[in-house]
């Protein structure tokens, strides 16, 4: 409380500290503390001196799944070999994946110019940090030889033949199922679904009140549309076509949206997904029958669940369609405006993309030992298989049977996504009509590509 | 003696000595001094206000009228992004979505939090518990609360649908369904604030005189009558403040709950205004086009707290004359 009245009241002896003085005192003090902080923590990333950075979701972590901890490894690992070897030191900046992939920080570091100097992309962001300028090129530390034994996994990350991006796994998608579900329903091997029919006649025997016969992504975004693919280009359709016309608006697309809308207007499919979306947590608890997921869920059971019974088959075919499905998987890029991006781009080749054993091996460890996915190098796959990572029945299935009719992920702007988001949504979860939603996409996306400048969305 | 001391210094051009110093310091006025006092209490509050409130939004005002790439490019494009706005059909159904939102949360906080805060004020045993109890879903984080309510709420295993089937119901998909999921997300938010709003009214309510309270029992007034006649007048400064606060909140709050109870789905159906502009700045890099819309927005919400206060007289007894 403030003295009221005249300074005459004061003692006149006191002169030890008034409140006053004490309080600009600690205000003083505190702004002295804390600026220092704030400072720091408006710090950029390239503001520390000059080491290089890398975000990335895997690690350095520590967390109660085995799995993760060994990607996490993985990742310090390789960090540290190079630091070891290199001149050019790398730290590794961990995001949780949340964070890195629906969070600000990294498009807000990227906009103000202080994006990392390597980080991780998925295919679906590609064209926007490309066209944006910040994908450096790494053709030049390529060998030809890498090049080739990447094969068609580097063609969703070139841009006029040089490539920005170096795929480290190659994550095919399948239809999981549990067998012990499968069983009590009297149903064999024999009963694996080939078509979309027998599909969801399985699926519609298989359901409960307390399980889904057939799970398909329900949340909106870049990962519903990347299930959702398949089934669109197993009927012959796409969204452009080679020559990047739009070609949305077909049979082909009509009939895989009302393959999802057929499901959950049934019942066979739920409008959510069971268990908040834990895969293991979903088939353990007798939750589902069959749910379209990717080769990544094979190391989680392994991890969580190694005596669960379950298995996978390719994605079932319309009348007429041929297979196909989903190759997804993210990359290792270099900032071309970072700080050292000659650097960073040596790191990612030396990391994935050299001929030499070491890296070689490495992507192997990480395709087999930390995760399970199908290796983006042909070397890298034989060398997995004569490793034994992909002996079991499962990871056999993934690599010879789902693999070989995959399809990389397309890299469709945000636009072009959200037309496309919207369609299946609409007729999936909103039960709108499945013209409508598709010819609204076609004229979205026929009005963005008509004034689209950039790299070519094919 | 300290005027002679100053005339014998400016005569023989000597330097202060620190006891003449201390002692003929010129003293501020009284007044002065309080302003001082009230300027630097002050000064924390305004600098934060200036740095991370007012720069921000002219900023953002400013990048409206740019094309931004996200990745540090800018072209002048002039009304271009308002231009897009209003030709934007997801933009007006999100803005739609908001109105719906708002109109039916803000009453809903109201009434909820007004009832608990006449509960709570009640001389009851334990009555601290029930208002810790009743407060505690506000101090956790939206990200947990979410991820709570997602179990809760569950399609084949949450507790409701199990609840609702033992009572011979089929279950629901409450976060599933487009005419269901706003009114769980309003559900949720509702039971997040409440405890917060709770504790506002109980603190007005604690600012009425019992002599009132006694004098209206004496006339023998019932309850409704004492509430009507007493209680809801005096509380006008703490209702205003409550439905300021929550419309503010409703109308720029509750991103994190709608990324982990339902990502703006399905089919757009809790995509609200807030959670459109976040997805199309931050998931999209349309840093200028969300930064229109944001405008936007902050000019309705402006527009919106206008009315407020128009027809609350700012939460004021007089009749504002």
């Amino acid at each position: 409380m403030l003295q009221h009245g005249n300074d005459a009241g004061h003692p006149a002896s006191h002169s030890g500290t008034s409140r006053r003085r004490f309080l600009t005192a600690m205000a003083g003090g505190g702004a002295a503390v804390a600026a220092p902080a704030l400072l720091t923590g408006c710090g950029s990333a390239q503001a520390k001196g000059g080491t290089l950075q890398f975000w990335n979701f895997y690690g350095p972590q520590r967390s109660p799944d085995p799995a993760i901890n060994a990607q996490s490894q993985w990742f310090v690992d390789t960090v540290g070999k190079w630091n070891a070897t290199h001149r050019t030191q790398i730290d590794l900046v961990h995001l949780p994946q949340p964070t890195y992939l629906n969070g600000f920080k990294l498009p807000s570091a990227f906009a103000t110019g202080e994006g990392p100097d390597i980080f991780l992309l998925s295919p679906g962001d590609f064209l926007r940090y490309y066209n944006g300028g910040v994908l450096a090129d790494l053709t030049p530390h390529l060998d030809k030889a890498a090049v080739d034994d990447f094969g068609s996994s580097l063609d969703s990350r070139k841009v006029d033949g040089k490539v920005y991006a170096l795929p480290m796994e190659v994550e095919p998608l399948a239809m999981f199922y549990a067998q012990d579900v499968w069983e009590k329903a009297g149903l064999s091997e024999a009963d694996i679904p080939t078509t979309w029919d027998q599909m969801l006649d399985v699926g519609d025997k298989l359901r409960s009140r307390t399980r889904a016969g057939l799970v398909f992504e329900t949340n909106p975004g870049y990962y519903q549309n990347f299930t959702w693919y398949p089934w669109m280009w197993q009927g012959g359709g796409d969204v452009l076509d080679e020559r990047g016309a739009v070609a949305f608006d077909s049979k082909a697309t009509r009939q895989a949206l009302s393959l999802w809308q057929d499901a959950v207007r049934h019942g066979i499919a739920p409008r959510t997904l069971p268990a908040a979306g834990d895969v293991i947590g979903g088939f353990k608890g007798g939750n589902v029958a069959m749910w379209q997921q990717g080769i990544w869920n094979v190391s989680s059971f392994k991890a969580f669940a190694p005596d669960y019974g379950y298995g996978v088959f390719k994605l079932p075919v319309p009348p007429g369609g041929s297979y196909v499905t989903a190759l997804g998987g993210w990359s290792f890029c270099a900032n071309a405006q970072g700080r050292d991006p000659e650097a960073a781009a040596e790191f990612c080749v030396w990391a994935l993309g050299s001929m030499k054993d070491d890296s070689i091996d490495r992507m192997v460890d990480w395709c087999v030992g930390a995760k399970s996915d199908v290796a983006p190098r042909d070397s890298a796959l034989e060398r997995g298989a004569a490793k034994g990572g992909y002996d079991s029945e499962v990871m056999r299935k993934f690599k010879d049977e789902i693999f070989p009719g995959g399809r990389a992920e397309p890299r469709y702007p945000p636009v072009v996504y959200k037309a496309i988001s919207d369609a299946i949504q609409g007729t999936m979860l909103a039960g709108r009509g499945v013209d409508g939603e598709t010819e609204r996409a076609a004229r979205s996306i026929t009005a963005y590509t008509k004034s689209y400048k950039g790299a070519s969305l094919v | 003696m300290s005027s002679v001391a100053a005339q014998e210094r400016r005569r023989t051009g000597a330097a202060p000595t620190r006891t003449s110093t201390s002692s003929e310091r010129p003293r501020l006025s009284r007044r002065h001094r309080e302003w001082l006092a009230a300027g630097l209490f002050l000064a924390p509050d305004v600098l934060g206000l200036l740095v991370f409130v007012a720069v921000p939004m002219v900023l953002s005002i400013a990048l409206s009228f740019f094309q931004v790439s996200g990745f540090g490019s800018y072209e002048w494009i002039g009304l271009g992004n308002y231009e897009r706005m209003l030709d934007d059909p997801l933009f007006w159904d999100s803005m739609k979505i908001t109105g719906l939102y708002v109109v039916v949360l803000v009453p809903v906080l109201f009434c909820v939090s007004l009832a608990l805060g006449l509960l709570v004020k009640q001389r009851l045993p334990g009555i601290g518990v029930y208002r810790t109890a009743l407060f505690l879903p506000y101090v956790v984080s939206l990200v947990v609360v979410g991820v709570l309510w997602k179990f809760l709420l569950d399609e084949q295993t949450g507790a409701v649908n199990r609840a609702m089937r033992a009572a011979g119901f089929d279950g629901e998909s409450w976060l599933g369904s487009p005419s269901l999921a706003l009114g769980c997300v309003i559900a949720v938010m509702v039971w997040v604030m409440m405890g917060y709003y709770m504790i506002i009214f109980l603190a007005g309510l604690q600012e009425i005189p019992k002599e009132f309270y006694e004098a209206a029992k004496i006339d023998g007034a019932g309850p409704w009558t004492t509430f009507r006649t007493i209680t809801w007048p005096l509380l006008r400064p703490t209702s205003f403040f409550v439905l300021l606060m929550s419309t503010v909140a409703a109308i720029t709050g509750g991103l994190d709950l709608i990324f982990v109870l339902t990502n703006g789905g399905p089919a757009n159906g809790t995509s609200l205004a807030i959670f459109y502009i976040y997805q199309q700045a931050f998931g999209f890099g349309e840093y200028g086009y969300a930064s229109a819309m944001g405008s936007f927005l902050v000019l309705i919400m402006v527009l919106v707290s206008a009315v407020i206060f128009k027809f609350t007289r700012g939460g004021r007894f007089d009749d504002g004359e």
